[in-house]
């Protein structure tokens, strides 16, 4: 038995060690798709039930209730009335608990050049019972210290320890943490019912950051122009009836209002996002499936010759397997790794539009998720051959090419009347149907997630959102890096593509310039065979590319992004696929054509 | 003795591979003269480096050394299209193992060097069917190369090498992979090649091919070392050859 | 001609000389046509000799013509031929002369064995192309085709055996 694991263990590393760049691309192609998966499920968590999530562990009110504040002529509220109407408010029916009354000032944080409108909201360093802030880093409020929101923070760039002045006082960062009883930066309170007249300019409401103080630190802050208001969390018995609640009583909201106004917020994000997500995620099957494709085809002749040496159908099974696994378990660890590396970046950026707390970058289910993908490949690819193989003779096994390739007589036909590049490059086509079809796939994918992103870019200067050039730099950030992504997915798939075919077509392109083709018109056959189905799958892209976009931010007119961009992008994508592919046909075919076709 | 300008000539080819310890000396220096409408036999064992040797003369590899002139041109230092041209219109090459695309059917194979020296695709068509007629598989044209035999595919093989009517046929062991039935097949159809004035430089380890040449020359360790003229006998020498001569 | 020929194309029925003849060419197919045509009649007349074969006796009067002369198998004849058709020797390879004739060239220093074997190989060959190009002009599975093979394949075998003489030679007198 043991003769038997070191016997398959060496098989399997010699056979990996004869075609190092085989193996290598394998690897390649495995780790980006793990990379890509990692992220797009991390992706797809982030935008999923986030404001739930907020609530759940900050015990978010249902309803929310604001007293005083006012004009600039206003009094500030007395005690008494204040105590009126939250007596009035928590002892009615439905509500279980509350908490609050907190004053709240209108305010301005200065940090490192920027100055942005404030809500200053007082806090107790005991937890609150209703809206209990989360802190995300550092600790809570104390004398002298602030809170930040997370959104806030990271868009003012702050961080834990730092000090930024408020009110014309120097207060240090305590903490940063998130709520889900106002949206958080860079939607505000006032987005949904402002206390401060004062806050609303002549174009309409600026964006306004939310922190946390002390009672007393508050109290400092109240202008003149602009009283304090207080702050009561209601939390009721069925959270369904908080719109009803709210209709009944004045100067409340609804935590669905909240809700709303992030999801009008990150609508575009979310879509930007979402699509991102799945065509990462389609794009690294669509690699893994040319790449099993052709494992399949290489382990045939593997298979052969393993069964002539006098191995039995359960060794070569098992040989096949070790070989594929060690490469694919390795290739996915990598990717999990890179994944768990990349991904936070995204999230993080995602986190200051959504302040998910607690949502976990990688979760248990997208590591077993991709591990189960990897080992599938693996196995597909190591198990179908060995199946065939079982069945056939050795003998027709080891003859090299089991199975003749797939003949067009119409390409053929049609070939012979076109110029000698076209000419391979539509024969190595019909010989391999399925690969430029996945190859058409791939690029179209990705020239759909790109367009959808321009279109999103295109979108957003007609959207009827106040969003200030930090958030548009976050977005920018954001897409940029799903765009980079997908580019070097698709790249990564295309060199592959072009590789395989390359290595595939070395026998018949020794051949072909055997019989008098010249070298560049074989490479330029192999990367035509390439830039042929992409070709239809750019174009494709495009419309698609659109039509996702408009799908998914529904209720908006559809947005086309500008011609030259959707130009641009057709271009660089055929550029991209020519020169990707003309790499490994011009390696190819620096060897003369008889060592080829002796070793061959 | 009117001289007449060879098709073929090289001189001093070399060629190596490798370098330092594992240096291998594949072609010696090997001069050779092929005479328009001669067929020379090369003969030597597995490892002489005959294949090698014709491999540079058919330009699918380049020599470390030596000249090689192509009816009176140096074909030895030009570039790779140029070379590329010549395969497509000078030389025909058939190989030991036949190397048709399986994908393509007999008559297809034939016509593809024409394609690639483009020729008009009916033109190219009617001579490979043509061709296929005199190598004898005319009600053959539309099999593909599974559906044909050893011998049948190394005439086809052989059919294609003469599509652009090439100035030399070279043949790497055409009959290596044959049984003896296909082997007569495919010698019949170089005698009448010859017949025809087609210049041929057979490489094989057979004798029966060998003795098909006017011209026989042995090589060893990448040089020749050998050379015989095969002059042919009277019919009245058959009585003794097959045994029935006088007591 | 080998006798044994003769008497067993004579057992079919009395025959005359140029029947005979006919006979034979019809076996040899176009082999037959170089063959000697006097041949026959120098073995029927050592047949006679021998006892093995004997003349008709000619009709009352007539002069008997020498080729319309009509031979017939004497008993001894009928055994002999009995004895030769079940006979199972093979033509003797002639090749001890040929390894004798190297061994004494070069005790005697009178040649060198391995340009002997190359000329003798250069013959061989010859030979081998002109037997091949027969047969090539015959058609396939004739009498004629047929025998030629057995010439190819012997000749074959003959210059594979010259190879390994020419390998041994050579190693001995580098050897030596």
């Amino acid at each position: 038995m043991k003769g038997q694991v070191v016997l398959v263990w060496r098989l399997a590393v010699r056979d990996l060690r004869r075609h190092p760049v085989e193996a290598l691309m394998a690897l390649l192609v495995i780790a980006t798709a793990a990379t890509t998966l990692t992220v797009a499920l991390a992706l797809s968590g982030v935008t999923n039930q986030p404001y739930q999530q907020t609530r759940l562990a900050t015990a978010g009110p249902d309803v929310i209730a604001i007293e005083g504040g006012g004009p600039v002529s206003a009094q500030p509220v007395s005690s008494a009335q204040l105590a009126a109407a939250v007596a009035s408010l928590t002892t009615a029916p439905g509500v279980i608990a509350h908490s609050g009354p907190y004053p709240t000032a209108y305010s301005a944080v200065r940090f490192r050049g920027h100055t942005v409108d404030v809500v200053a909201e007082g806090r107790d360093q005991a937890p609150a019972p209703v809206d209990q802030p989360k802190v995300m880093q550092g600790g809570w409020i104390r004398p002298g210290a602030v809170v930040i929101e997370r959104g806030f923070a990271d868009a003012l760039g702050v961080h834990v320890g730092d000090n930024v002045r408020l009110g014309g006082l120097s207060f240090r960062v305590a903490g940063i943490a998130v709520t889900a009883a106002v949206p958080p930066y860079p939607s505000s309170l006032c987005h949904i019912a402002c206390p401060f007249p004062a806050a609303v300019g002549s174009f309409g409401v600026p964006n306004m950051g939310l922190v946390w103080l002390t009672r007393s630190a508050v109290a400092g802050l109240a202008r003149s122009g602009a009283p304090l208001a207080y702050l009561l969390n209601l939390k009721l018995a069925d959270p369904a009836q908080a719109p009803a609640f709210v209709a009944q009583h004045p100067d409340t909201f609804t935590w669905q209002s909240v809700q709303s106004a992030i999801n009008a917020l990150i609508g575009i994000e979310q879509v930007a996002l979402g699509v991102g997500g799945w065509l990462l995620g389609l794009l690294a099957l669509a690699g893994l499936g040319v790449l099993a494709s052709r494992r399949i085809t290489e382990q045939s002749k593997r298979v052969g010759l393993l069964k002539a040496v006098g191995a039995t159908p359960a060794t070569v099974a098992l040989v096949l397997l070790v070989e594929q696994l060690t490469l694919a378990v390795g290739a996915a660890a990598a990717g999990l790794l890179a994944g768990w590396l990349i991904a936070p970046l995204l999230t993080g950026t995602g986190a200051g539009l959504v302040g998910a707390p607690g949502a976990p970058s990688i979760s248990v289910l997208a590591v077993i998720t991709i591990t189960v993908i990897a080992l599938a490949v693996a196995a597909i690819s190591s198990l179908v051959p060995a199946i065939r193989a079982a069945r056939t003779s050795t003998v027709s096994a080891l003859a090299d090419a089991p199975r003749v390739p797939s003949r067009r007589p119409l390409v053929i036909a049609v070939s012979a009347r076109l110029p000698v590049p076209l000419l391979l490059a539509l024969r190595q086509l019909s010989r391999r149907p399925r690969r430029a079809l996945l190859n058409t796939i791939s690029i179209a994918l990705t020239v759909t997630g790109i367009v959808a992103i321009l279109a999103s870019h295109a979108h957003i200067p007609i959207a009827n959102l106040t969003i200030s050039n930090l958030k548009l730099d976050r977005f920018n950030e954001l897409t940029a890096i799903i765009t980079v992504m997908l580019v070097i997915l698709a790249a990564v798939n295309t060199t592959f593509i072009g590789w395989a075919t390359a290595a595939d077509g070395r026998f018949s392109s020794a051949l072909e310039r055997a019989l008098g083709a010249t070298a560049g018109q074989v490479t330029a056959g192999l990367s035509m065979a390439a830039l042929l189905p992409a070709l239809p799958g750019a174009i494709i892209g495009i419309p698609l590319g659109i039509g996702v976009y408009h799908l998914l931010a529904s209720g908006t007119p559809l947005t086309v992004p500008p011609a030259w961009q959707l130009a641009g992008v057709l271009l660089a994508t055929l550029l991209a696929v020519t020169v990707l592919t003309a790499i490994p046909s011009r390696l190819s075919a620096r060897r003369s054509p008889a060592q080829v076709l002796q070793t061959e | 003795m009117t001289s007449t300008r060879p098709v073929l000539r090289a001189s001093g080819l070399c060629k190596t591979f490798g370098s330092g310890a594992a240096l291998v000396r594949a072609v010696d220096g090997v001069d050779l003269d092929v005479a328009p409408g001669e067929t020379v036999a090369i003969m030597g064992p597995s490892g002489c480096g005959k294949s090698t040797l014709l491999h540079l003369l058919g330009g699918l590899e380049r020599s470390s050394a030596g000249e090689i002139d192509l009816a009176g041109e140096c074909v030895s230092g030009i570039s790779e299209r140029a070379l590329a041209h010549l395969r497509r219109t000078a030389i025909g090459f058939v190989f030991q193992g036949f190397y048709l695309m399986d994908e393509l059917t007999a008559i297809e194979n034939v016509e593809l060097p024409g394609l690639l020296a483009r020729r008009s695709p009916k033109a190219a068509r009617a001579r490979a069917r043509e061709l296929l007629e005199q190598v004898g598989l005319a009600d053959r044209t539309g099999f593909l190369p599974s559906a044909l035999s050893g011998g049948q595919r190394q005439r086809v093989a052989i059919a294609r090498a003469l599509i652009n009517q090439p100035m030399i046929v070279l043949a790497d062991e055409p009959t290596g992979n044959l049984d003896s039935t296909a082997t007569v097949e495919v010698l019949r159809l170089f005698e009448s090649l010859h017949e025809s004035g087609q210049t041929l430089v057979i490489v094989t380890h057979e004798q029966r091919v060998a003795a098909t040449a006017d011209r026989l020359v042995s090589m060893r360790d990448g040089a020749f070392v050998d050379e015989t003229r095969m002059t042919g006998g009277s019919r009245g020498d058959l009585g003794k050859l097959i045994g029935l001569g006088g007591e | 001609m080998q006798q044994e020929v003769v008497l067993a194309l004579l057992a079919k029925e009395p025959s005359q000389g140029y029947q005979l003849r006919a006979r034979l060419d019809e076996a040899l197919g176009s082999l037959g046509e170089g063959l000697n045509a006097g041949h026959i009649y120098v073995t029927l007349g050592r047949l006679e000799k021998t006892g093995m074969v004997a003349l008709e006796e000619p009709p009352e009067g007539r002069i008997q013509r020498a080729d319309r002369k009509v031979y017939y198998l004497t008993p001894a004849g009928q055994e002999r031929v009995f004895q030769w058709l079940s006979e199972v020797s093979w033509p003797r390879p002639d090749l001890a002369e040929f390894h004798l004739k190297l061994v004494a060239a070069t005790q005697a220093g009178l040649a060198d064995p391995v340009s002997i074997i190359d000329t003798q190989r250069r013959e061989l060959l010859r030979r081998l192309r002109d037997a091949q190009r027969a047969a090539m002009r015959e058609l396939d599975d004739s009498n004629a085709a047929l025998l030629l093979e057995g010439v190819v394949l012997r000749l074959q075998a003959d210059l594979r055996w010259l190879e390994a003489c020419e390998r041994s030679w050579a190693r001995r007198r580098d050897g030596s």
